[in-house]
């Protein structure tokens, strides 16, 4: 008898197809609902992660500072005395623009070589929080006792200037 | 029946009805991922901005501070050992900002253009708002320069730890010159006014040399010394010698007549050994020395003897007596500005 019912059900198309279709129907928008879930999910993951990384390399930057020791020049060799004294490590000296007092570009310079203050090399190649260290811009041809800005450059692209006389 | 009972057959009709059931569920997930979505991002995005402004606000902050320090140099002077090509900055330092300041750094710079050279100096000074330091004898700052001159002209300035410079201006040296045009070569540094014991039974010795205890409080009835730090700040710059006539003269108020003590210039080893004989004491300009007056009488003409203080309690005038040449001329100076007072 319960056979007879089972092979009726599942031979019998009356009614049946509109359950199945539903099932069906259900379970792809659900399954098409989580693929849209992920898919959200990881466009979002990315824009996290892209926002996140210019928001980390703003507080960096602003985080930043360098202050100027001593500016010397001597014999063609313009040496930059500089301390960090912002709140973030490993600052990185990327480009030294020098102009005249009238804005007139007249060297830039991206190969920088720190120095401590002793005259040794700074191994890491950046200053850390506190830290001093020097470099040395060779063969540049200023007027001495004329007025010079220096514009220092880092590799996280903050700006730090100061007008100097040769 | 009417409106209401067709509402209801509408109702029953509308939900018994399957159709459309995968759009509700749809629909439904959708409506969920986008509020899951946007609410998460927006959470994100809100803790983001704060870090950012915390960080903003931080940077104000020090911003505020560097802004706040208020540092200033005073009393500043060079002097310069030639041989040592040492150039020795006293200054006192005063903190009248509202600030605690941490110096990081000297500077020195020889401005002369036969020597336009600098050196620097690494310093771990801490200044609360209010503070003095009297950076001079015997705790001068000490910098090498090579072929630095006492002639040459000095600048510097020290560094905070937050960047900020202090200037250690050239016009504060031209002032203290003026000054002594006015009242002598010789400057004497008021605020270092110092006396020595002798050390117990073991000869002339000072105790605690070269700093002695600095007061204008001296125990009575009591053998000491005195310690004055001079500088020579002659207009002309010429180097002054210090013959051993020259003497720290204590005149005590009595109720009737005057007494004196007096106590003449002696030399000291660096262990506060008072030597028996005195050999002429020369200052070139913008030099600083501690000279020590110790004995009852002229080495020149007897013998090394302890003075003591008065036996009453009294306040005293001091007068400086100097004597000798400046340059090849003879030089004679009073500096008459401590008082003493004898318990």
């Amino acid at each position: 008898m319960d056979l007879r019912k089972a092979w009726k059900l599942l031979h019998g198309r009356r009614a049946v197809s509109v359950v199945v279709s539903n099932v069906i129907l259900t379970g792809a928008v659900i399954a098409v609902s989580f693929v849209v879930l992920a898919w959200t999910q990881y466009r979002s993951s990315a824009y996290n992660a892209q926002y996140s990384e210019a928001m980390n390399a703003d507080i960096a930057k602003l985080k930043e500072r360098l202050a100027f020791e001593y500016v010397f020049y001597s014999g063609g060799n313009l040496t930059v005395y500089l301390m960090n004294c912002g709140t973030i490590n490993d600052t990185i000296v990327k480009t030294v623009y020098v102009s005249t007092s009238t804005g007139e570009l007249i060297n830039v310079t991206s190969n920088i070589t720190l120095m401590h203050f002793n005259g040794t090399q700074i191994a890491d190649q950046d200053l850390d929080r506190g830290e001093e260290g020097y470099f040395v811009l060779s063969s540049l041809d200023l007027v001495t006792d004329t007025s010079y800005s220096i514009q220092v450059v880092t590799g996280r692209g903050s700006t730090f200037d100061h007008t100097f006389v040769a | 029946m009417t409106i209401r009972l067709s509402l209801r057959k509408r109702f029953r009709k509308l939900t018994a009805n399957s159709k459309g059931f995968s759009s509700v569920i749809g629909t439904t997930f959708m409506v969920l991922v986008v509020m899951f979505l946007s609410t998460s991002v927006f959470l994100w995005t809100l803790s983001q901005n704060t870090m950012y402004n915390e960080a903003l606000r931080a940077k104000n902050q020090e911003e505020a501070d560097r802004r706040n320090e208020n540092v200033v140099a005073l009393s500043g002077n060079y002097s310069v050992n030639e041989v040592t090509d040492e150039v020795t900055v006293n200054v006192v330092l005063k903190n009248a900002g509202s600030v605690a300041v941490q110096i990081i750094n000297l500077w020195v710079l020889d401005t002369d253009p036969s020597n336009r050279r600098y050196a620097n100096k690494s310093l771990n000074l801490n200044l609360n708002p209010g503070n003095v330091t009297n950076l001079v004898e015997p705790s001068p700052l000490t910098v090498t320069i090579p072929g630095a001159n006492a002639n040459h002209t000095f600048a510097s300035w020290f560094v905070t730890a937050r960047g900020n410079t202090i200037p250690l201006e050239k016009e504060q040296g031209v002032i203290v010159a003026r000054l002594a045009q006015g009242i002598g070569s010789m400057a004497l540094d008021f605020y270092t006014f110092r006396y020595f014991k002798y050390k117990v039974g073991s000869g002339n010795i000072l105790e605690n040399y070269p700093n002695g205890t600095i007061s204008f409080d001296i125990p009575k009835n009591t053998e000491v010394a005195y310690g004055v730090v001079l500088t020579n700040l002659d207009p002309k710059k010429e180097t002054i010698a210090i013959d051993s006539h020259s003497l720290l003269w204590v005149i005590i108020p009595t109720s009737d007549v005057a007494h004196n003590r007096w106590w003449y210039i002696v030399n000291v080893a660096s262990d506060g050994t008072i030597s028996p004989t005195y050999s002429t004491i020369s200052m070139v300009y913008g030099e600083t020395k501690l000279l020590v007056f110790a004995s009852e009488n002229d080495l020149a003409s007897s013998s090394f003897a302890r003075q003591s203080t008065p036996n009453s309690v009294c306040t005293v005038p001091v007068f400086l007596l100097l004597h000798g040449t400046i340059g090849s001329t003879p030089y004679g100076q009073n500096l008459p500005f401590v008082s003493l007072y004898y318990s």
